[in-house]
C-alpha cells in the first residue's frame, strides 16, 4: 500500500515538472498557428477556433528570417566543425603524450572557462577589428569557439580517458602510424564522445546572444538569436504571433539533430574489446 | 631456417629506464637468441613489461641499445620493428571483426586484399577461429578473445613474439590449456618468443630458457632447470619454486653449517655468515637426526604441506607423501638430502659454490 502510494506520488511529481517545462512550448507552438485577432482574446483560448500559417508566411516570404537561418546553420556548423577537430586532436594529446606541464595545461583550459564572457566581449571585438574580421560571420565563429573549446576539451578528454592505452598501442606495433592509430582505433571509440561534444556545442553556438549582440552589427552576419530579437522587438511593439512562428521554427533543427543523432549517444558505450 | 632463426636474435646491451626519478630498469644485458622462447619473470614493478615495451618500441630506452636480428632498433617504430604483441587485455579492436582484426596488421603493411584474406583464413584454422571471423570481439569469451590476439600476432609470420602475461586473464583451466597451446605454436611457427610472466609457473612449463628480474636488475638467466637447481642469488632461490624454499641463516662453524635446528657439514670454500637453501621436496620425512613440531598441515591430496616451528624460532616447509599420518602438535624427525641444499652468503646475497656432505646430529 505504502509503495503504491509513493508511487503515485512520484509519478504526480514527474508529471507537474514535465508539464510545468512542456507548457511554455505548447504555448509558443499553438500562438503561432492562431490568427491575429484570436491572440489578446480575454478570456484566452487554449485551442485556437482557427488555424493559420499565415505568420510563417510572413516570416519566410516578407522578412529576412532564412537570411538568418542560413547565418546561424553556417555560424553553428563551423564552429562545431572547427571545436570538435581541435577538441578531439588536443583531448588526443592531453592524455596519451607525456610532456612538461600537461596537467597544468588542462587545468588552465578550464580556468579561460572560469572568467564570464561579459569580461570578454570588448577585448575580442579590438582583436577582431585588429584582424580585420569584425563584423562577420567568422569573427563568431572564432567568438564560440573560445568558450565552446575547453569545454569541449574536457568533455572529450575524459572520454579519451576512458580508451584502453593498449588498444592504441596494438595497433602502433601492428604497423600504424600514430596518427593511422588515431584515425583507425582512437576514433571509433571516442565516437559518442564526440558526437555527444558536437551535439553540445551545436547547440551551444545555436543559442548564444550576447557576443552575436556585440561583435555583429549586419544583417549579412546576423544569427537567428540576434536577427529576430532585432527584427520583431521594439521599443514599442513585440509582433507576438511572428516571434512564436520564428521560436518554433529555430527549435527544428535542434530537434531534427537530436532526434538523428541520439541514437549514436548511447551506441558504443558499454561495447569493450578489452577484459580485466 | 638459419637465416630465419638469425634476423630473430635480440640483444638488450646496457638498457637502462628512469621514469621521472624511477629507476625502472637498471643495465640490462640480455642475449635473446633466435627462435627461443624466453621468458621474462619477475614480481609485479620488476622491470619486466617496461623491458618487453622497449622492445616493442612503445617504450624509448633512456640509455643502451636495443637490436633486433642485428639491427639496433632504438630509432625504429613500432611498426617498423617486425615483431608483434599480444597484451595482457588483449587490445582487441572492439569496433571490428575478429576477422577484420587479424587482417589489420596485412593491411597496414600494404598486403593486397586477395592475400589477405587467405592469409586470415590460415591463421584462423590453425587457431580454430574460423566460425568467429564474423563476430565482434565483445561477443568472445576470455579464451576466444585471448586467441584472436594470437592471430593478430600470428598472421605476419613477425620475427618475434611478444606477450605480456597473456594468459593472466584467463581461468585456472583454460590458462592450463593455453599453455600446451602456446608451446605447439611456439614449436610450429620456430620464431622467437619473449613472455612476460609473474607466473613461475608459465615460465617453467614453457620457456627454454628463464630470464629472473628484480627491481629493474636482472637476477639470473638460465634453462628453468638451471633456474631451479642452481639459483644465482637469494632472491631467485625465495622467488623459483612452490611451496618456496626454506632459507635459514646460520653460521659456518667447524667445516659445518651450523643453525639451533639444523646443522649440516660443508666442503669448499664458505664465508661466515651464510644462508642455507632447503627446498620443501629436498626435506626427508619421518627420519633423520632433527625433531620438531608440526604446526600445521594442509593436505593437497597427492601429498601434505606441513610446516615446523624448528629451534630459533624458524617455520619450515615440507611436502610428504599424502599417506604419512601426519597431525598438528606433534613431533615429526626429519633429515635433508645434503647434496640438494643451497648456499648463499648472507652479506651479498649471492650463491656459494661449496656443497653440504652431510647432516649432522645437533650437539644437544
Amino acid at each position: 500500500m505504502k509503495r503504491i502510494l509513493g508511487r503515485v506520488a512520484f509519478n504526480l511529481f514527474a508529471w507537474t515538472i514535465v508539464l510545468v517545462t512542456a507548457f511554455p512550448l505548447v504555448w509558443m507552438v499553438i500562438t503561432s498557428v492562431k490568427p491575429q485577432f484570436e491572440l489578446f482574446r480575454i478570456p484566452p483560448t487554449f485551442w485556437p477556433e482557427q488555424i493559420t500559417f499565415e505568420h510563417y508566411a510572413r516570416l519566410l516570404w516578407e522578412t529576412p528570417f532564412l537570411l538568418y537561418m542560413r547565418n546561424s546553420l553556417l555560424l553553428s556548423t563551423a564552429t562545431t566543425l572547427l571545436v570538435v577537430t581541435v577538441a578531439t586532436l588536443g583531448a588526443h594529446s592531453l592524455v596519451r603524450f607525456r610532456y612538461r606541464g600537461r596537467e597544468r595545461l588542462a587545468q588552465l583550459v578550464l580556468f579561460t572557462y572560469l572568467l564570464p564572457s561579459v569580461v570578454l566581449i570588448l577585448p575580442l571585438y579590438l582583436m577582431m577589428v585588429w584582424i580585420g574580421v569584425a563584423n562577420s560571420l567568422l569573427s563568431l565563429v572564432i567568438a564560440y569557439t573560445t568558450f565552446a573549446l575547453p569545454y569541449a576539451l574536457w568533455l572529450l578528454r575524459s572520454f579519451m580517458q576512458g580508451i584502453p592505452d593498449d588498444l592504441e598501442n596494438a595497433a602502433l606495433v601492428d604497423g600504424a602510424t600514430r596518427m593511422g592509430a588515431f584515425f583507425d582505433v582512437i576514433l571509433p571509440q571516442a565516437l559518442p564522445g564526440i558526437i555527444s561534444t558536437s551535439l553540445f556545442t551545436f547547440i551551444l553556438s545555436w543559442n548564444e546572444y550576447l557576443y552575436a549582440l556585440v561583435l555583429v552589427n549586419t544583417d549579412e552576419a546576423r544569427p537567428l538569436t540576434t536577427g529576430v530579437m532585432n527584427m520583431l522587438i521594439s521599443a514599442f511593439n513585440i509582433e507576438w504571433s511572428l516571434l512564436m512562428a520564428a521560436s518554433v521554427m529555430m527549435s527544428i533543427p535542434l530537434i531534427v539533430i537530436f532526434a538523428f543523432l541520439q541514437k549514436f549517444l548511447t551506441r558504443g558505450f558499454g561495447a569493450g574489446g578489452v577484459k580485466g | 631456417m638459419d637465416a630465419r632463426r638469425a634476423e630473430g636474435e635480440v640483444r638488450f646491451e646496457k638498457v637502462r629506464k628512469v621514469f621521472g626519478t624511477n629507476l625502472v630498469v637498471r643495465e640490462l644485458d640480455l642475449l635473446i637468441r633466435g627462435g627461443e622462447f624466453l621468458s621474462l619473470l619477475g614480481p609485479s614493478g620488476c622491470g619486466k613489461t617496461t623491458s618487453l615495451r622497449m622492445l616493442a618500441g612503445l617504450e624509448f630506452p633512456t640509455s643502451g641499445t636495443i637490436s633486433i636480428g642485428g639491427r639496433v632498433v632504438n630509432e625504429v617504430a613500432p611498426g617498423a620493428r617486425d615483431v608483434a604483441m599480444v597484451f595482457q587485455s588483449y587490445a582487441l579492436y572492439p569496433h571490428m571483426t575478429v576477422a577484420e582484426n587479424i587482417a589489420y596488421p596485412l593491411k597496414k603493411r600494404g598486403v593486397p586484399r586477395a592475400e589477405r584474406e587467405e592469409r586470415v583464413k590460415r591463421a584462423a584454422e590453425s587457431l580454430h577461429l574460423t566460425e568467429l571471423l564474423p563476430r565482434k570481439p565483445r561477443q568472445l569469451s576470455g579464451g576466444q578473445q585471448q586467441r584472436v590476439a594470437l592471430g593478430r600476432a600470428l598472421v605476419r609470420d613477425p620475427r618475434v613474439f611478444l606477450l605480456d602475461e597473456p594468459l593472466s586473464n584467463l581461468d585456472a583451466k583454460l590458462r592450463a590449456h593455453m599453455r600446451a597451446e602456446l608451446i605447439e605454436l611456439h614449436q610450429r611457427v620456430g620464431r622467437t618468443f619473449v613472455y612476460v610472466t609473474h607466473d613461475q609457473l608459465e615460465a617453467m612449463t614453457m620457456s627454454d630458457r628463464i630470464a629472473v628480474m628484480h627491481e629493474g636488475v636482472l637476477q639470473q638467466v638460465g634453462t628453468p632447470s638451471e633456474v631451479y637447481n642452481r639459483p644465482a642469488n637469494l632472491f631467485v632461490a625465495g622467488f623459483i619454486g612452490a611451496p618456496t624454499m626454506n632459507l635459514l641463516r646460520g653460521r659456518a662453524e667447524n667445516g659445518a653449517f651450523a643453525h639451533p635446528a639444523v646443522r649440516v657439514g660443508l666442503s669448499g670454500h664458505v664465508t661466515p655468515d651464510l644462508v642455507l637453501g632447503l627446498r620443501p621436496e629436498d626435506i626427508v620425512v619421518g627420519e633423520g637426526p632433527f625433531e620438531s613440531r608440526i604446526r600445521l598441515v594442509e593436505p593437497h591430496g597427492h601429498e601434505q604441506i606441513a610446516q615446523l616451528d624448528i629451534a630459533g624460532g624458524d617455520v619450515l616447509t615440507i611436502r610428504a607423501d599424502a599417506a604419512l599420518p601426519l597431525a598438528a602438535g606433534e613431533t615429526l624427525r626429519w633429515g635433508v638430502r645434503a647434496a640438494r641444499l643451497h648456499l648463499f652468503d648472507a652479506a651479498s646475497g649471492l650463491r656459494l659454490d661449496a656443497t653440504c656432505t652431510a647432516p649432522q646430529a645437533l650437539a644437544a
